[in-house]
């Protein structure tokens, strides 16, 4: 088992998996940064020139600072939510809902919470101008955008962190209470200090995320508060300016790559075990709950934002069902209608390639977990981390370099569905691949061993043993790929074409042409079928023995 | 069901592991040893000592860093674990969680595709052998840890491999199980006459269910031979130790003749086998087992045929058929232990004893 280069199944698999990576993964980005640093000979002037301009020089400042910010209050946010389902002994009812609220933005399509602001606070915003009569309430800019990202993203350090709390030894709280330590000292000194590192992990998240984002500030930012997704993408889209919107993604990629090795490190140096799903969430006892007043006050903030995110997904309810929300509030399917006509070539190429993305994205992060975690081979960390990068890398990126290196013959492949689907398959395994790493780690090698002194290859056991065990995670992961598949828009908004088109272009169009109706009854579609697909798959979940809605709702934070 | 023994070789086998930070680790370093067709072999020793390592590269799982392994005339060595036709029985079973008792036991079968009529036929077989007939269609969560043990002993001999290898069979077995349980894994193992290379740290067990025995210390082999022979011949103080309680008491040889020589011991003297190169006056460590020694009264003299000490009980342990005393002698503690005390009575802690060993039950500690 030690020399993995006689064994010969395992080194066509690596040598595969490698090449697949090599082609979809590291030559885009290779062809990004030629185009960003090679101008006829090694130069710097793209990215020189671009930090000679305002705009772009804020974009980077605005980018960062809106990170830090985002990942500041989703934190907090998630810190509140973690401790209430977790330490307040909320009744289980409670918690579910929670759960099942929490869970509406992270698999809703972009744009949601965005376009919901804009009704709500907008200039003439339901709650601004029609409750408030407040008429000075400015959504766009820093404010809206950074509000409507933390309700976004929020959910992410949830998940991270009510399983970190959860999963804190008892004894070590105890043990202090033994001590003559009273709630709030026990907090202050042995919980927070436990949690911090999954603090810090949740930060890291929350901030990738927003400095990923690209559909809220598209909508929210306006033109005083440019961010770099949205630049790279106008540099591309409105000024043809290739070599400018590389150079932007250069600015983009650095902070990223830097927040991604930051977060993989801190992981690792714990082991894993911020990823790793374990089965203790929710477990408490009363020793270890909220003083009363720690209650009402988590319970207020997070009733607030519960409200919050009630509203805005009633909102794009209301306005999908009426001609125009505000103006003309009469009920009209006209938006359905358009759905299911003008929209319907958008809606069958959506799941087509979303149910693609299934089987191919969830048998690669499969093999992709399996590899890692099970094998030893030459430049295994190196392939783990490689496969990671397009996961890790925001859309727009991975987008860019797509369009750079797929444009032209003989890789002419933009516009296809074959490059969506690749392009899906290579950002959204990854949570496949986690979730298989962690089952793995739940099973003995010794049966895989046992498989073998039976007789079988290596491809036999993968088979027969493997892949029956990992059935969890193959469809926890193709679960996520198809939620993704859904809902994404950085990335493929640079790959679709005439041919192929998705559900989110579609909304975006709306929204740039002021059909909000239209764009809130497209969305309101992909959040139906993706509480579908969600519900179908914790029911198979269920079925498989091996977990629940909550299980799967942390496998798709990630 | 039968299979005609192989013989298994281990030759000069070595196996380092590099350690993050540390010096690399010799975990088996330059182990030789032959196992005959049909006989069963086992590895004893403390933790750590490398039984287990040694056992994983005979089954494949492990590539040795020296040395050849050899499966009847097959040099094995550079062979993949599911060419080498062995059967494994893992310390925690490692039996397949998702398939059935019958889909456990079948898969070698299945997997050497052997066709479905032969699979039922054998697979029943098998569990009527081990003692499961009707347990087919359970699952493992749904079995005992003894019945586990069992589909896992079903699992690798159904595929009747040339070799079976078990990793510490009986170590999540409670002790009474424990013990019916080698005694089954004995009778099979003689009925299937498969050669059986078997690992423990369990001196009983090792005694109990083997034809031979090879004491491991620190990756090499400190000896190997019958239970009986490494119980009365130890040729270390380590396998003294390990197998069975020992007294190492010095003495000094008086005089060799003829295959003989007499050591002085405790005022008087033993006859014992001659050592080579034990002249008179030489010094050397005899062993003395403690249920060799018997607690006579203080005033007893000093027969004929045994030696004589005084001393003076530190404790006593009784454990109903016999007593565990320590006696302290000279500044040393002796082991001994008195049997039937019903019968016999018992010695109180501080008591003044006499100490006596039949000339007969000393030997030298051998070297060679
Ligand atoms: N994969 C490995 N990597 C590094 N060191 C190892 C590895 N496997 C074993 N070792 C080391 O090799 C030595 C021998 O290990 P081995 O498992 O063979 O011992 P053992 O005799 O079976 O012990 P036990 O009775 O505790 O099972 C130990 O010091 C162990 O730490
Ligand atoms: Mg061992």
């Amino acid at each position: 088992m030690r020399r993995p280069l006689r064994d010969p199944v395992l080194l066509p698999a690596v040598l595969l998996v490698w090449a697949a990576v090599a082609l979809f993964v590291l030559y885009p980005l290779v062809r990004l940064l030629i185009l960003t640093f090679w101008n006829e000979g090694p130069s710097l002037d793209a990215v020189t020139g671009l930090v000679r301009d305002w705009t772009n020089r804020s974009a980077l400042i605005n980018s960062l600072a809106l990170a830090v910010l985002v990942g500041g209050a989703g934190t907090a946010l998630g810190f509140a939510f973690a401790l209430l389902t977790v330490r307040a002994n909320l009744p289980g009812w409670a918690r579910r809902a929670i759960d099942a609220v929490v869970l509406l933005p992270l698999i809703s399509p972009p744009f949601t919470a965005a376009i919901a602001l804009i009704f709500a606070l907008g200039p003439r915003g339901l709650i601004s101008y029609h409750v408030f009569g407040l008429t000075k309430v400015n959504i766009y800019g820093l404010w809206g955008t950074l509000l409507s990202e933390t309700l976004t993203y929020f959910p992410v350090a949830y998940l991270t962190l009510k399983a970190v709390i959860a999963n804190i030894d008892p004894n070590l709280e105890d043990s202090a209470f033994s001590l003559g330590a009273r709630r709030w000292r026990v907090f202050r000194t042995v919980t927070l200090p436990l949690a911090t590192p999954g603090v810090a992990n949740a930060f890291l998240l929350v901030s990738a995320a927003s400095l990923a984002d690209f559909a809220t500030p598209l909508i929210l930012a306006g033109t005083k508060f440019p961010v770099l997704p949205t630049q790279a993408f106008l540099q591309i889209t409105g000024l043809y300016d290739m070599r400018g919107g590389a150079a932007l993604c250069f600015l983009l990629l650095v902070p990223a790559l830097a927040i991604f090795i930051g977060q993989r490190q801190w992981i690792e140096r714990r082991g894993g075990s911020f990823v790793t799903v374990t089965g203790k969430v929710g477990a408490t006892t009363r020793v270890k709950s909220l003083s009363p007043a720690a209650v009402v006050a988590l319970g207020l903030v997070c009733g607030l934002v519960v409200t919050l995110v009630l509203i805005c997904y009633l909102l794009i309810a209301a306005a999908s069902l009426v001609r125009g929300l505000g103006a003309d509030n009469t009920l009209s399917f006209a938006h359905y209608a358009h759905v299911f006509s003008g929209g319907l070539k958008a809606v069958r190429d959506t799941l087509i390639i979303a149910v693609l993305c299934m089987p191919i994205g969830g048998l690669f992060a499969v093999v992709l977990g399996f590899l890692v975690a099970r094998t030893q081979f030459p430049g295994r960390r190196a392939l783990e981390f490689a496969a990671m990068m397009n996961y890790a890398l925001p859309g727009t990126i991975v987008g860019i370099a797509y369009l750079l290196a797929f444009n032209d013959p003989p890789l002419a492949l933009t516009g296809t569905a074959f490059i969506l689907v690749v392009c899906y398959v290579f950002r959204y395994s990854l949570a496949g691949t986690r979730a298989t790493t962690a089952v793995l780690a739940q099973i003995d090698p010794a049966i895989e061993e046992a498989s073998a002194s039976l007789g079988a290859r290596r491809d036999v056991t993968f088979r027969r043993v493997v892949l029956p065990l990992v059935r969890p995670a193959l469809l926890a992961g193709m679960t996520v790929l198809f939620i993704r598949a859904m809902t994404a828009i950085s990335a493929t908004i640079f790959l679709v074409s005439l041919d192929w088109s998705l559900v989110t272009v579609r909304i975006l169009e709306g929204i740039t042409n002021l059909e909000l109706g239209q764009a809130s009854a497209f969305s309101m579609l992909v959040i139906a079928l993706v509480y579908l697909a969600v519900a179908v798959a914790s029911f198979a979940m269920r079925r498989l023995n091996a977990g629940s809605l909550g299980q799967a709702g942390t496998l798709l934070g990630g | 069901m039968t299979t005609t023994g192989t013989r298994l070789q281990i030759d000069h086998v070595s196996k380092r592991f590099s350690r993050v930070g540390q010096s690399t680790l010799a975990a088996v370093d330059d182990v030789s040893l032959v196992v005959e067709p049909g006989e069963l072999l086992t590895l004893l020793g403390p933790s750590g000592c490398g039984k287990t390592t040694t056992l994983r590269m005979v089954a494949g799982f492990e590539q040795p860093d020296d040395g050849r392994i050899y499966i009847g005339d097959q040099d094995v060595t550079e062979l993949m674990v599911y060419r080498r036709g062995i059967g494994f029985v893992f310390q925690n079973y490692a039996l397949f969680p998702h398939l059935t008792v019958f889909e456990n036991v079948a898969y070698g079968l299945k997997v050497r595709r052997v066709p479905g009529r032969d699979v039922d036929r054998r697979v029943s077989q098998v569990l009527e052998l081990v003692g499961l007939p009707g347990y087919e269609r359970r699952f493992p969560n749904q079995l005992s840890g003894g019945e586990q043990q069992r589909v896992a002993v079903a699992r690798a001999v159904v595929v009747e491999p040339r070799l079976l290898l078990f990793d510490e069979p009986l170590s999540n077995l409670d002790a009474k199980l424990r013990v019916q349980m080698r005694a089954e894994l004995s009778r099979l193992q003689k009925q299937l006459a498969i050669t059986t290379v078997y690992v423990t740290h369990d001196q009983d067990e090792a005694m109990a269910i083997s034809d031979r025995i090879a004491v491991m210390r620190q990756g090499r082999i400190a000896q190997i031979g019958t239970a009986e022979e490494l119980y009365r011949a130890p040729r270390s103080e380590f396998v003294a130790q390990f197998i069975g309680r020992v007294n190492l008491v010095e003495g000094r040889v008086l005089d060799v003749t003829g295959g003989r020589m007499t050591v002085a011991l405790w005022g008087g003297s033993v006859t014992v086998a001659a050592e080579p190169g034990c002249a008179p006056g030489t010094r050397l460590s005899l062993i003395l087992r403690p249920e060799s020694l018997t607690l006579v009264p203080e005033t007893t003299k000093a027969g004929a045929t045994d030696v004589l000490v005084l001393g003076t009980v530190r404790s006593r342990t009784f454990l109903g058929e016999k007593v565990e005393y320590t006696v302290e002698v000279a500044g040393a503690l002796l082991h001994v232990v008195t049997y039937d005390p019903a019968h016999r009575g018992v010695v109180d802690v501080g008591a003044r004893v006499g100490v006596t060993c039949s000339a007969a039950a000393a030997r030298p500690l051998t070297s060679s």
